[in-house]
Protein backbone atom coordinates (compact mmCIF):
# COMPACT_ATOMS: atom_id res chain seq x y z
CA UNK A 1 0.00 0.00 0.00
CA UNK A 2 2.46 2.50 1.07
CA UNK A 3 4.64 1.78 -2.07
CA UNK A 4 1.49 2.56 -4.19
CA UNK A 5 1.61 6.06 -2.58
CA UNK A 6 4.71 6.49 -2.88
CA UNK A 7 4.65 5.00 -6.67
CA UNK A 8 1.54 8.17 -7.02
CA UNK A 9 3.33 10.32 -5.26
CA UNK A 10 6.30 10.30 -8.13
CA UNK A 11 4.18 10.54 -10.74
CA UNK A 12 1.85 12.59 -9.61
CA UNK A 13 4.10 15.75 -9.07
CA UNK A 14 4.35 18.18 -11.60
CA UNK A 15 7.59 17.63 -12.82
CA UNK A 16 8.75 18.68 -16.34
CA UNK A 17 10.03 15.00 -16.80
CA UNK A 18 6.01 14.26 -15.57
CA UNK A 19 4.70 16.90 -18.15
CA UNK A 20 6.61 15.04 -20.71
CA UNK A 21 4.59 11.91 -20.33
CA UNK A 22 2.87 10.52 -23.54
CA UNK A 23 -0.59 10.45 -20.98
CA UNK A 24 -0.05 14.07 -19.99
CA UNK A 25 -2.05 16.12 -22.48
CA UNK A 26 -5.04 13.67 -23.18
CA UNK A 27 -4.95 13.26 -19.24
CA UNK A 28 -4.93 17.36 -18.53
CA UNK A 29 -7.86 17.80 -21.89
CA UNK A 30 -9.60 14.79 -20.02
CA UNK A 31 -10.20 16.43 -16.63
CA UNK A 32 -10.49 19.51 -18.06
CA UNK A 33 -13.46 18.07 -20.54
CA UNK A 34 -15.04 16.31 -17.00
CA UNK A 35 -14.71 19.19 -14.97
CA UNK A 36 -16.60 21.47 -17.24
CA UNK A 37 -19.85 19.05 -17.64
CA UNK A 38 -19.72 19.01 -14.36
CA UNK A 39 -19.50 22.65 -13.90
CA UNK A 40 -22.25 23.46 -17.16
CA UNK A 41 -24.43 21.07 -14.94
CA UNK A 42 -23.79 22.81 -11.75
CA UNK A 43 -25.09 25.89 -13.35
CA UNK A 44 -28.43 24.13 -14.52
CA UNK A 45 -29.11 23.45 -11.15
CA UNK A 46 -28.50 20.02 -10.30
CA UNK A 47 -27.91 18.89 -6.89
CA UNK A 48 -24.25 17.34 -5.85
CA UNK A 49 -25.10 13.78 -6.54
CA UNK A 50 -26.01 14.76 -10.08
CA UNK A 51 -22.87 16.45 -10.99
CA UNK A 52 -20.89 13.77 -9.44
CA UNK A 53 -22.84 10.99 -11.44
CA UNK A 54 -21.93 13.36 -14.57
CA UNK A 55 -17.99 14.10 -14.38
CA UNK A 56 -18.25 10.38 -13.35
CA UNK A 57 -19.85 9.45 -16.52
CA UNK A 58 -17.86 11.85 -18.84
CA UNK A 59 -14.01 10.60 -17.48
CA UNK A 60 -14.77 7.38 -17.41
CA UNK A 61 -16.89 7.55 -20.76
CA UNK A 62 -13.23 9.08 -21.79
CA UNK A 63 -10.94 5.87 -20.40
CA UNK A 64 -10.09 7.54 -17.08
CA UNK A 65 -9.19 4.31 -14.05
CA UNK A 66 -10.06 6.27 -11.09
CA UNK A 67 -12.28 9.75 -10.42
CA UNK A 68 -12.04 11.53 -7.35
CA UNK A 69 -14.34 14.82 -7.17
CA UNK A 70 -15.04 17.77 -4.26
CA UNK A 71 -18.39 19.48 -4.89
CA UNK A 72 -18.35 22.93 -3.46
CA UNK A 73 -20.85 25.79 -3.90
CA UNK A 74 -18.19 27.79 -5.93
CA UNK A 75 -15.73 25.31 -7.33
CA UNK A 76 -15.30 21.66 -8.58
CA UNK A 77 -12.03 20.01 -7.68
CA UNK A 78 -11.44 16.65 -9.62
CA UNK A 79 -8.45 14.37 -9.10
CA UNK A 80 -8.19 11.32 -12.54
CA UNK A 81 -5.65 9.11 -12.97
CA UNK A 82 -4.89 6.82 -15.86
CA UNK A 83 -2.08 4.21 -16.63
CA UNK A 84 -0.30 5.03 -12.89
CA UNK A 85 -0.51 9.22 -14.42
CA UNK A 86 -2.64 11.27 -12.06
CA UNK A 87 -3.84 14.71 -11.98
CA UNK A 88 -6.00 17.46 -10.19
CA UNK A 89 -7.81 20.30 -11.59
CA UNK A 90 -10.08 22.58 -9.80
CA UNK A 91 -12.76 24.70 -11.71
CA UNK A 92 -15.19 27.65 -10.96
CA UNK A 93 -18.31 27.64 -10.37
CA UNK A 94 -20.50 30.53 -11.81
CA UNK A 95 -23.71 31.83 -10.95
CA UNK A 96 -26.34 28.77 -9.92
CA UNK A 97 -29.55 28.85 -11.71
CA UNK A 98 -32.14 26.18 -12.97
CA UNK A 99 -31.48 25.22 -17.32
CA UNK A 100 -33.71 21.95 -17.65
CA UNK A 101 -32.80 21.78 -21.40
CA UNK A 102 -28.86 22.50 -21.02
CA UNK A 103 -28.73 19.90 -18.02
CA UNK A 104 -30.84 17.08 -20.68
CA UNK A 105 -28.48 17.86 -23.48
CA UNK A 106 -25.77 17.40 -21.04
CA UNK A 107 -27.16 14.09 -19.68
CA UNK A 108 -27.56 13.49 -23.29
CA UNK A 109 -24.20 14.16 -24.09
CA UNK A 110 -22.73 11.63 -21.18
CA UNK A 111 -24.89 8.97 -22.51
CA UNK A 112 -22.89 8.90 -25.49
CA UNK A 113 -19.81 9.32 -24.07
CA UNK A 114 -20.48 6.30 -22.06
CA UNK A 115 -21.44 4.09 -25.20
CA UNK A 116 -17.96 5.32 -26.57
CA UNK A 117 -19.62 6.82 -29.52
CA UNK A 118 -17.17 10.59 -28.40
CA UNK A 119 -13.35 11.35 -28.34
CA UNK A 120 -12.44 13.71 -25.76
CA UNK A 121 -11.92 16.61 -28.84
CA UNK A 122 -15.71 15.97 -30.33
CA UNK A 123 -17.09 16.56 -26.08
CA UNK A 124 -15.13 19.58 -25.84
CA UNK A 125 -16.30 20.63 -29.08
CA UNK A 126 -20.12 19.84 -27.87
CA UNK A 127 -19.66 21.43 -24.31
CA UNK A 128 -18.09 24.56 -26.20
CA UNK A 129 -21.16 24.57 -27.99
CA UNK A 130 -23.35 24.32 -25.36
CA UNK A 131 -21.89 26.82 -22.81
CA UNK A 132 -22.47 30.00 -25.49
CA UNK A 133 -26.14 29.18 -24.75
CA UNK A 134 -28.78 26.95 -25.73
CA UNK A 135 -32.80 27.45 -26.70
CA UNK A 136 -34.73 29.17 -24.51
CA UNK A 137 -37.83 31.21 -23.91
CA UNK A 138 -38.05 34.56 -25.03
CA UNK A 139 -38.24 36.90 -21.74
CA UNK A 140 -41.85 37.96 -22.19
CA UNK A 141 -42.88 34.45 -22.66
CA UNK A 142 -41.39 33.61 -19.30
CA UNK A 143 -42.72 37.01 -17.41
CA UNK A 144 -46.38 36.64 -18.28
CA UNK A 145 -45.88 32.59 -17.30
CA UNK A 146 -44.46 33.91 -13.97
CA UNK A 147 -47.46 36.41 -13.82
CA UNK A 148 -50.13 33.65 -14.39
CA UNK A 149 -47.86 31.02 -12.00
CA UNK A 150 -47.84 34.12 -8.90
CA UNK A 151 -51.81 34.75 -9.80
CA UNK A 152 -52.15 31.08 -9.34
CA UNK A 153 -49.71 31.04 -6.32
CA UNK A 154 -52.07 33.74 -4.66
CA UNK A 155 -55.37 31.78 -5.06
CA UNK A 156 -53.59 28.74 -3.42
CA UNK A 157 -53.09 31.64 -0.51
CA UNK A 158 -56.78 32.31 -0.33
CA UNK A 159 -55.91 35.52 -2.65
CA UNK A 160 -59.89 36.91 -3.99
CA UNK A 161 -60.65 36.86 -7.85
CA UNK A 162 -60.02 40.54 -7.94
CA UNK A 163 -56.75 40.83 -6.60
CA UNK A 164 -55.19 38.24 -8.71
CA UNK A 165 -55.26 40.64 -11.57
CA UNK A 166 -52.78 43.36 -10.21
CA UNK A 167 -50.62 40.45 -8.63
CA UNK A 168 -50.80 38.93 -12.36
CA UNK A 169 -49.28 42.42 -13.45
CA UNK A 170 -47.06 42.70 -11.06
CA UNK A 171 -45.39 39.60 -10.70
CA UNK A 172 -45.04 39.84 -15.05
CA UNK A 173 -43.37 43.21 -14.52
CA UNK A 174 -41.14 41.99 -11.66
CA UNK A 175 -39.88 38.69 -13.82
CA UNK A 176 -39.02 41.44 -16.70
CA UNK A 177 -37.38 43.22 -14.43
CA UNK A 178 -35.50 40.60 -13.16
CA UNK A 179 -34.23 39.39 -16.40
CA UNK A 180 -32.84 42.65 -17.60
CA UNK A 181 -31.16 43.80 -14.51
CA UNK A 182 -29.68 39.81 -14.45
CA UNK A 183 -29.06 40.63 -18.11
CA UNK A 184 -26.97 43.27 -16.53
CA UNK A 185 -24.90 41.15 -13.92
CA UNK A 186 -26.43 42.89 -11.02
CA UNK A 187 -25.94 41.30 -7.48
CA UNK A 188 -28.37 38.74 -7.03
CA UNK A 189 -29.38 39.41 -3.45
CA UNK A 190 -29.70 42.69 -4.34
CA UNK A 191 -32.12 42.32 -7.97
CA UNK A 192 -34.46 40.08 -5.90
CA UNK A 193 -34.49 43.09 -3.22
CA UNK A 194 -35.44 45.84 -5.68
CA UNK A 195 -37.69 43.00 -7.17
CA UNK A 196 -39.59 42.14 -4.51
CA UNK A 197 -40.02 46.54 -3.33
CA UNK A 198 -41.28 47.13 -6.85
CA UNK A 199 -43.85 43.82 -7.08
CA UNK A 200 -45.53 43.97 -4.31
CA UNK A 201 -45.99 47.75 -4.34
CA UNK A 202 -47.53 47.86 -7.34
CA UNK A 203 -49.75 44.82 -6.82
CA UNK A 204 -51.09 46.23 -2.93
CA UNK A 205 -51.56 49.28 -4.79
CA UNK A 206 -53.25 47.49 -7.68
CA UNK A 207 -55.20 45.50 -4.98
CA UNK A 208 -56.43 48.93 -3.53
CA UNK A 209 -57.43 50.02 -6.52
CA UNK A 210 -59.56 47.49 -7.81
CA UNK A 211 -61.55 47.18 -4.44
CA UNK A 212 -60.02 43.88 -3.21
CA UNK A 213 -60.39 42.35 0.16
CA UNK A 214 -57.22 40.37 0.25
CA UNK A 215 -54.48 43.21 -0.26
CA UNK A 216 -51.93 41.93 2.46
CA UNK A 217 -51.76 38.58 0.34
CA UNK A 218 -51.38 40.08 -2.93
CA UNK A 219 -48.80 42.14 -1.71
CA UNK A 220 -46.95 38.92 -0.51
CA UNK A 221 -47.91 36.93 -4.08
CA UNK A 222 -45.93 38.83 -6.66
CA UNK A 223 -42.46 38.08 -4.80
CA UNK A 224 -42.97 34.26 -4.57
CA UNK A 225 -41.09 33.95 -8.41
CA UNK A 226 -37.95 34.98 -6.32
CA UNK A 227 -38.32 32.15 -3.38
CA UNK A 228 -35.59 29.90 -4.38
CA UNK A 229 -37.60 26.61 -4.10
CA UNK A 230 -34.85 24.55 -6.43
CA UNK A 231 -32.00 25.26 -4.06
CA UNK A 232 -33.99 25.12 -1.35
CA UNK A 233 -34.79 21.56 -2.37
CA UNK A 234 -31.18 20.60 -3.27
CA UNK A 235 -29.80 21.77 -0.20
CA UNK A 236 -31.56 19.51 1.81
CA UNK A 237 -30.94 16.38 -0.84
CA UNK A 238 -27.29 17.34 -0.67
CA UNK A 239 -27.14 17.13 3.25
CA UNK A 240 -28.95 13.59 3.10
CA UNK A 241 -26.47 12.65 0.22
CA UNK A 242 -23.84 13.05 2.65
CA UNK A 243 -22.56 16.76 1.43
CA UNK A 244 -23.28 18.94 4.38
CA UNK A 245 -21.08 21.26 3.25
CA UNK A 246 -22.48 22.28 -0.01
CA UNK A 247 -25.98 21.77 1.62
CA UNK A 248 -25.19 24.47 4.26
CA UNK A 249 -23.77 26.70 1.66
CA UNK A 250 -26.82 26.59 -0.67
CA UNK A 251 -29.17 26.84 2.34
CA UNK A 252 -27.42 29.61 4.08
CA UNK A 253 -27.98 31.51 0.48
CA UNK A 254 -31.54 30.46 0.22
CA UNK A 255 -31.80 32.13 3.69
CA UNK A 256 -30.01 34.95 2.44
CA UNK A 257 -32.24 35.79 -0.87
CA UNK A 258 -35.39 34.84 1.74
CA UNK A 259 -33.95 37.66 3.92
CA UNK A 260 -33.72 40.47 1.03
CA UNK A 261 -36.74 39.69 -0.69
CA UNK A 262 -38.47 40.26 3.15
CA UNK A 263 -36.55 43.21 3.13
CA UNK A 264 -38.07 44.06 -0.23
CA UNK A 265 -41.46 43.78 0.80
CA UNK A 266 -40.98 46.10 3.82
CA UNK A 267 -39.76 49.05 1.36
CA UNK A 268 -42.69 47.97 -0.76
CA UNK A 269 -45.24 48.63 2.05
CA UNK A 270 -42.99 52.03 3.14
CA UNK A 271 -45.08 54.74 0.67
CA UNK A 272 -48.57 52.63 1.19
CA UNK A 273 -47.84 53.24 5.21
CA UNK A 274 -47.16 56.87 4.15
CA UNK A 275 -50.45 57.66 2.30
CA UNK A 276 -52.57 55.52 5.64
CA UNK A 277 -53.28 53.11 3.24
CA UNK A 278 -54.58 49.81 5.33
CA UNK B 1 -64.49 18.73 0.61
CA UNK B 2 -65.86 20.08 -2.42
CA UNK B 3 -64.94 18.97 -5.79
CA UNK B 4 -64.99 22.67 -6.94
CA UNK B 5 -62.42 23.58 -4.50
CA UNK B 6 -60.11 20.46 -5.01
CA UNK B 7 -60.41 21.19 -8.45
CA UNK B 8 -59.67 24.64 -8.11
CA UNK B 9 -56.31 24.19 -6.03
CA UNK B 10 -55.37 21.29 -8.91
CA UNK B 11 -56.11 24.02 -11.57
CA UNK B 12 -53.69 26.56 -9.60
CA UNK B 13 -50.75 23.97 -8.77
CA UNK B 14 -51.01 22.88 -12.41
CA UNK B 15 -50.68 26.74 -13.45
CA UNK B 16 -48.04 27.27 -11.47
CA UNK B 17 -45.78 24.21 -12.13
CA UNK B 18 -46.23 25.04 -16.07
CA UNK B 19 -45.58 28.56 -15.49
CA UNK B 20 -42.03 27.71 -13.32
CA UNK B 21 -41.29 25.05 -15.66
CA UNK B 22 -41.45 27.71 -18.29
CA UNK B 23 -38.96 30.08 -15.89
CA UNK B 24 -36.17 26.14 -15.32
CA UNK B 25 -36.32 26.22 -19.25
CA UNK B 26 -38.80 23.29 -19.62
CA UNK B 27 -39.29 22.32 -23.75
CA UNK B 28 -42.98 23.30 -24.51
CA UNK B 29 -43.05 19.35 -24.93
CA UNK B 30 -42.16 18.86 -21.32
CA UNK B 31 -44.51 21.62 -20.16
CA UNK B 32 -47.94 18.78 -19.85
CA UNK B 33 -45.87 16.83 -17.52
CA UNK B 34 -44.77 20.18 -15.01
CA UNK B 35 -48.57 20.73 -14.97
CA UNK B 36 -49.41 17.40 -13.87
CA UNK B 37 -46.43 17.08 -11.63
CA UNK B 38 -48.21 20.24 -10.40
CA UNK B 39 -51.87 18.99 -10.02
CA UNK B 40 -50.94 15.85 -8.64
CA UNK B 41 -49.32 17.26 -5.43
CA UNK B 42 -51.45 19.70 -4.60
CA UNK B 43 -54.40 17.28 -5.29
CA UNK B 44 -52.75 15.20 -3.15
CA UNK B 45 -52.01 17.86 -0.08
CA UNK B 46 -55.97 19.06 -0.20
CA UNK B 47 -57.26 15.82 0.17
CA UNK B 48 -54.78 15.53 2.72
CA UNK B 49 -55.64 19.00 4.78
CA UNK B 50 -59.04 18.22 3.97
CA UNK B 51 -58.76 15.03 6.23
CA UNK B 52 -57.09 17.05 9.12
CA UNK B 53 -53.62 16.79 8.51
CA UNK B 54 -51.43 19.59 9.20
CA UNK B 55 -49.87 21.05 6.50
CA UNK B 56 -45.83 19.52 6.85
CA UNK B 57 -47.52 15.89 6.37
CA UNK B 58 -49.77 16.82 4.03
CA UNK B 59 -46.64 18.41 1.97
CA UNK B 60 -44.92 15.03 2.96
CA UNK B 61 -47.29 12.58 1.46
CA UNK B 62 -47.65 14.56 -1.54
CA UNK B 63 -43.88 14.76 -2.47
CA UNK B 64 -43.75 11.47 -1.66
CA UNK B 65 -46.39 10.83 -4.45
CA UNK B 66 -45.23 13.25 -7.30
CA UNK B 67 -41.57 11.88 -6.30
CA UNK B 68 -42.81 7.84 -7.10
CA UNK B 69 -44.46 8.86 -10.01
CA UNK B 70 -42.03 10.61 -11.50
CA UNK B 71 -39.48 7.82 -10.74
CA UNK B 72 -41.66 5.45 -12.44
CA UNK B 73 -41.48 7.51 -15.62
CA UNK B 74 -37.93 8.20 -15.44
CA UNK B 75 -37.61 3.98 -15.21
CA UNK B 76 -39.91 4.09 -18.38
CA UNK B 77 -38.26 7.04 -20.20
CA UNK B 78 -34.74 6.29 -19.46
CA UNK B 79 -34.35 9.96 -18.63
CA UNK B 80 -33.20 9.63 -15.67
CA UNK B 81 -32.24 13.01 -13.95
CA UNK B 82 -35.05 15.48 -15.04
CA UNK B 83 -36.33 17.53 -12.56
CA UNK B 84 -39.85 17.04 -12.98
CA UNK B 85 -40.57 16.58 -9.19
CA UNK B 86 -38.84 19.24 -8.06
CA UNK B 87 -41.29 21.52 -10.25
CA UNK B 88 -44.78 19.75 -9.63
CA UNK B 89 -43.29 20.35 -5.45
CA UNK B 90 -42.13 24.30 -6.45
CA UNK B 91 -46.33 25.51 -5.79
CA UNK B 92 -46.01 23.99 -2.16
CA UNK B 93 -42.68 25.54 -1.43
CA UNK B 94 -43.97 28.11 1.74
CA UNK B 95 -42.45 31.23 0.48
CA UNK B 96 -45.65 33.14 1.87
CA UNK B 97 -44.89 31.95 5.52
CA UNK B 98 -40.64 32.27 5.10
CA UNK B 99 -41.51 36.05 4.11
CA UNK B 100 -44.07 36.68 6.63
CA UNK B 101 -41.54 34.90 9.18
CA UNK B 102 -39.04 37.51 8.66
CA UNK B 103 -41.10 40.10 8.26
CA UNK B 104 -42.53 39.32 11.60
CA UNK B 105 -38.58 39.40 12.88
CA UNK B 106 -38.63 42.75 11.68
CA UNK B 107 -41.49 44.24 13.44
CA UNK B 108 -39.79 42.68 16.75
CA UNK B 109 -37.38 45.65 16.34
CA UNK B 110 -40.49 47.99 15.80
CA UNK B 111 -43.11 47.09 18.16
CA UNK B 112 -44.14 47.72 21.63
CA UNK B 113 -43.24 45.91 24.44
CA UNK B 114 -47.07 44.74 24.93
CA UNK B 115 -47.27 43.28 21.06
CA UNK B 116 -43.38 41.54 21.23
CA UNK B 117 -44.92 38.46 22.78
CA UNK B 118 -47.62 38.09 20.34
CA UNK B 119 -45.01 38.92 17.09
CA UNK B 120 -42.48 36.88 18.71
CA UNK B 121 -44.77 33.97 19.14
CA UNK B 122 -45.84 34.33 14.93
CA UNK B 123 -42.07 34.88 13.77
CA UNK B 124 -41.74 31.21 15.97
CA UNK B 125 -44.32 29.72 14.39
CA UNK B 126 -43.97 31.10 10.70
CA UNK B 127 -40.44 30.13 10.81
CA UNK B 128 -40.92 26.33 12.18
CA UNK B 129 -43.69 25.77 9.54
CA UNK B 130 -41.28 26.97 6.75
CA UNK B 131 -38.34 24.79 8.04
CA UNK B 132 -40.80 21.94 8.37
CA UNK B 133 -42.83 21.83 5.60
CA UNK B 134 -39.72 22.64 3.34
CA UNK B 135 -37.93 19.29 5.15
CA UNK B 136 -41.22 17.13 4.37
CA UNK B 137 -41.04 18.35 0.59
CA UNK B 138 -37.37 17.14 0.37
CA UNK B 139 -37.30 14.35 2.43
CA UNK B 140 -40.76 13.08 0.33
CA UNK B 141 -38.63 13.85 -3.16
CA UNK B 142 -35.22 12.01 -1.42
CA UNK B 143 -37.18 8.76 -0.14
CA UNK B 144 -38.25 7.61 -3.66
CA UNK B 145 -34.84 8.01 -5.51
CA UNK B 146 -33.22 6.23 -2.92
CA UNK B 147 -35.22 3.09 -2.23
CA UNK B 148 -36.37 2.83 -6.36
CA UNK B 149 -32.64 3.18 -6.44
CA UNK B 150 -31.50 0.57 -4.41
CA UNK B 151 -33.83 -1.92 -6.16
CA UNK B 152 -32.38 -1.35 -9.15
CA UNK B 153 -28.45 -1.80 -8.23
CA UNK B 154 -29.52 -4.94 -6.04
CA UNK B 155 -31.45 -6.35 -9.66
CA UNK B 156 -28.17 -5.24 -11.21
CA UNK B 157 -25.83 -7.35 -8.52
Amino acid sequence: MEEAFEARDEVGSHSPAHRNSAHWPSLEQLAIVALDSGRMLMEAGASGKGVQEMVETIAYGLDAEQVDLGVGYASLTLTIQRCGVFITRMRRVGHIGVNERMAGELWKLARRVSRGNQTIEQTRLRLERLSLGGVRHAPPVVAIAMGLACAAFGRLLGLDWRGAVPVFIAATIGQYLRHELLKRKMNVFVCATIVSSLSSFLSDLGAHWIGSLTYATAMISPVLLLVPGVPAINAQTDIIDGRPSLGIARAVTVIMILVFIALGLWFGQMPLDHWHLP
Amino acid sequence: MRLAFLLHQTLCGAIAAAGFGILFNFSFTSLPWCALSGAVALAVRTCCLSQGWSVEAASLAAALTVGFGTELLRNRSEDSRSALDVVGCIPMVPGSLAAKAILSLIALTTSSMVQNSETLVAAAQYSVSTIFTIGAIGTGLVIPTVLLHLRLSRRRR
